[in-house]
């Protein structure tokens, strides 16, 4: 067996290949590893000038700042409640998507659907966001006018203008920019699957939904429960430019969430110490739930991620 | 060959990531690293610029100085400048519009104290600032009552701040003279729309929030309903960022939720917050009365009143100056104080530097050295002087040869607008930059001018101003948007909500610090009703 021999012979043998890891592995130490000490900012107050060295220590004292605010149980609730729509909303519909792609058997037509649908991603919020706008904004926004002129409704619905349908405005928004991109995974896990018990299940006399429910499915079943994992991890952690982009001041006590309020109380006033002890509470409470979602995969038997 | 080829590649990955060091000049004795906002103009290098040549002729050779530009995007300077100065790379003299910023290197000592520097080699800084001026940038930090010239105040020079429009073809459609008084105004408003002068879509009064400053507007809409006579200047002073709480405030709101539900006030104002809706309406015509700076429907950059006139024959705004306050019937309105941005040393930097730094500032306020900086070369930025001095026939930026182009502001930072050496000349040359609007432009300075007060600001810095600004700021943008669209029967309720929730959000603590500063006599500015 080859993989007796010693790791060293491993690294003589192939020592390009490890050359070429460095700097990727660099980057990271450099970026992701090297950065991590600045948490430590976290518990000071923090000097431009004076440094990490020179700061005053404090404890606990940023952390109890922020979290006084008034603003910070709303922002956190929102993060939550609008990651959790989004999880909810957005996860299934790359499974479908991805599904469905796979049974359409005209080569030309899967290609420019598959275009089609990964195009948004490729869309900056800002255009998102005026684009947004112009189609639901209250009596001149697409859908309204045409609602209103035709008859169909007396008064405005409200997508951009009250807080629990914005919320859902916003969920729908996000969920339709990045269903095509999340159907990518799926796809290649379905290519991945042996054909063969395909034909078998047909020689069984399974219709197509039935193949899709006993083959299809339990084949990318580890796909979906380690997507399922990471993205749980992410529960506590929401993209700044969406939120901000898409919220108005109507709805301020529904689209605020972590990072518009990081934005707000740390970067804007140069406070990098509070902004900091955010980030940090946001990664522990993120680690937790990533431990626990990995765990309860764990225990319904699948792989999990680590 | 795959071996060799992965070496290859790997080779070539690990060179890409270095960079090669340069070799720096060692002609002059010291290089003065000068910031510079970068609004990335077409053609215009600030790093290799006329402007630099100019200075680095006159100025940089004859004192063995060699002069470097820094720019930095002026739309992230406070951003770029942190992140420069953690690093120690900052330049030698910055420039920030970011107080809370400067307030804070100042306290953590990351700052030059310029007394000394300033008496030996600033006499034209002196001058071309004030000493009032001038005091602007000394500060305190450790609270022992002794102040040192922390920073130097650019100084503007035009301090008129907003100006009110309304439609003159309308008016004359509407057989209405200019109105005068808020009445007159909503007179005129209703007839607009009654009349639908802007067809269908007709929207007389344009509300917009400008969210990062709601109280731009809301101040001076509120303060013609404040009965000045009955509060005092420690309140106005407490509550210089938070006018909603002044008595009478609300009566503001209350007539603008009416507007609102008249269908008279612009009804995607909370939601339309940077104006994509609102610049097509401007330009369609659908808009009868909005509030800006003093010059925004005339300059070149975003020209409403051209593009307006595009789509609309005949279409045409006009300053109007109606909202009279309902005690007294003066028109209040704030000017800025004459300190604009904030130039300063960094701490780090030897002697020899800071002195050049200074030289630099001082060099650039002697009144040649002005007129050249901010006008460049007579035949190519110009043409011909008038019999004040004045250039004639400015050439607009991209007419500019490559190598002649330039940023009068942001290379000439310390002042914040064209200089001639008396405010009159002044005033006549920024009227003159608004081609065929002379006199639509001095109209509205002049109504911006009357009973004018100069804003608020503190010789101390306020923590909790740092601290909850950004917190409260949000509220009272929140405050503006409920209020003025809620059922007129909640607006009592909505109201008191929102008024609870600025306090909460950390007004209240601003307020009193403010209260705080007022009787310790740290602060700067105007109360109204003392005029």
């Amino acid at each position: 067996m080859q993989n007796r021999k010693k790791p060293l012979f491993w690294l003589f043998r192939d020592w390009r290949l490890y050359l070429m890891l460095i700097v990727p592995v660099a980057w990271y130490v450099m970026f992701c590893y090297k950065p991590m000490v600045g948490v430590i900012i976290a518990f000071q107050k923090f000097s431009l000038v004076k440094g990490m060295a020179g700061s005053t220590w404090t404890g606990l004292e940023n952390f109890e700042f922020v979290m006084n605010l008034r603003d910070f149980p709303l922002a956190l609730k929102n993060t939550l409640w609008l990651n959790f729509m989004g999880l909810i909303m957005g996860f299934p519909v790359p499974i479908i998507l991805a599904i469905m792609l796979n049974e359409i058997r005209n080569r030309g037509v899967k290609r420019v659907s598959q275009t089609l649908l990964y195009l948004p991603h490729f869309l900056s919020w800002i255009i998102i966001g005026g684009m947004v706008l112009k189609i639901f904004a209250p009596t001149t926004g697409v859908v309204n006018a045409s609602l209103l002129r035709s008859g169909i409704i007396k008064e405005n619905i409200p997508f951009l203008t009250e807080g629990p349908t914005w919320q859902l405005t916003y969920t729908i928004v996000g969920v339709w920019q990045n269903m095509g991109w999340g159907t990518i995974l799926y796809l290649s896990a379905i290519t991945g699957i042996n054909m063969e018990l395909f034909e078998a299940a047909k020689i069984d006399g399974a219709n197509k939904m039935q193949q899709i429910w006993h083959v299809t499915l339990p084949g990318i079943r580890s796909t979906i429960a380690v997507l399922l994992i990471l993205n749980v991890g992410q529960m506590m952690n929401i993209s700044f430019d969406r939120p901000y982009i898409l919220g108005n001041t109507l709805v301020q006590d529904y689209c605020d969430v972590l990072s518009t309020f990081v934005y707000r109380t740390g970067i804007t006033n140069a406070k990098f110490d509070r902004a900091t002890a955010i980030g940090l509470f946001q990664s522990v409470v993120g680690l937790v739930m990533i431990s626990a979602a990995n765990f309860v995969t764990k225990k319904l038997g699948e792989d999990g991620i680590w | 060959m795959k071996k060799i080829m992965t070496l290859v590649l790997a080779l070539v990955l690990a060179f890409s990531c270095m960079c090669l060091p340069s070799f720096a000049e060692v002609e002059y004795d010291l290089t003065l690293r000068v910031e510079v906002f970068d609004r990335s103009i077409a053609g215009l290098n600030l790093e290799d610029c006329w402007q630099l040549h100019y200075a680095q002729e006159h100025f940089g050779d004859p004192n063995g100085i060699k002069l470097q530009f820094v720019p930095v995007s002026r739309w992230e300077e406070g951003d770029i400048l942190t992140t420069q100065i953690s690093g120690e790379t900052a330049a030698d003299i910055c420039i920030t519009y970011n107080g809370d910023l400067v307030n804070a290197l100042i306290a953590d000592g990351g700052v030059y104290a310029l007394d000394d520097l300033v008496d030996e080699y600033g006499a034209n800084i002196v001058a071309f600032l004030g000493e009032n001026l001038l005091s602007y940038g000394a500060f305190d930090p450790d609270g022992d009552g002794v102040k040192a010239q922390y920073t130097i105040p650019a100084r503007r020079i035009s301090v008129v701040n907003q100006g009110a429009f309304v439609r003159s073809d309308w008016l004359k459609a509407l057989d209405m003279e200019e109105p005068k008084t808020i009445d007159e105004l909503e007179e005129y408003l209703y007839a607009a729309k009654d009349a639908e002068l802007g067809g269908e879509m007709t929207i007389p009064f344009s509300y917009a929030i400008f969210t990062s400053n709601p109280m731009f507007a809301m101040r001076y809409y509120i303060s013609a309903f404040v009965n000045f006579d009955e509060i005092t200047e420690e309140d106005w002073i407490a509550y210089k960022d938070n006018p909603e709480m002044l008595p009478g405030a609300k009566e503001a709101f209350e007539l603008f939720n009416k507007w609102y539900h008249d269908g008279v006030l612009y009804e995607n104002f909370a939601v339309d917050t940077d104006s994509t809706i609102g610049d097509t309406y401007m330009t369609q015509g659908y808009f009868g009365y909005f509030l800006q700076q003093y010059d925004q429907p005339w300059r070149t950059d975003k020209n409403y009143q051209a593009e307006m006139a595009k789509n609309v024959e005949g279409a045409e705004w006009i300053p109007v100056n109606a909202w009279a306050n309902i005690y007294n019937g003066k028109t209040y309105h704030d000017n800025y104080d004459a300190a604009g941005l904030t130039i300063f040393v960094p701490g780090w930097v030897s002697e020899e530097t800071a002195a050049a730094a200074i030289k630099y500032l001082d060099w650039m306020c002697v009144p040649e050295n002005m007129f050249a900086m901010q006008n460049g070369v007579d035949g190519i930025n110009y043409h011909g002087l008038d019999e004040n001095g004045l250039p004639l026939n400015a050439v607009p930026t991209d007419q500019v040869p490559d190598e002649h182009k330039m940023h009068v502001g942001d290379v000439v930072f310390i002042s914040n607008g064209y200089n001639f050496g008396d405010d009159a000349k002044n005033a006549a040359y920024v009227a003159r930059s608004f081609p065929g609007y002379e006199a639509q432009v001095a109209q509205s300075v002049l109504y911006s001018n009357t009973d004018a007060w100069t804003q608020i600001s503190f010789t101390v810095p306020i923590q909790e101003a740092t601290d909850y600004s950004a917190t409260v700021i949000t509220k009272q943008n929140e405050l503006i948007a409920q209020t003025i669209s809620c059922d007129p029967a909640d607006f009592d309720a909505v109201w008191d909500e929102y008024i609870q929730a600025i306090l909460d959000a950390g007004a209240d603590k601003v307020i009193e610090a403010y209260r705080q500063a007022y009787l310790d006599g740290n602060y700067r500015g105007t109360f109204p009703a003392a005029n």
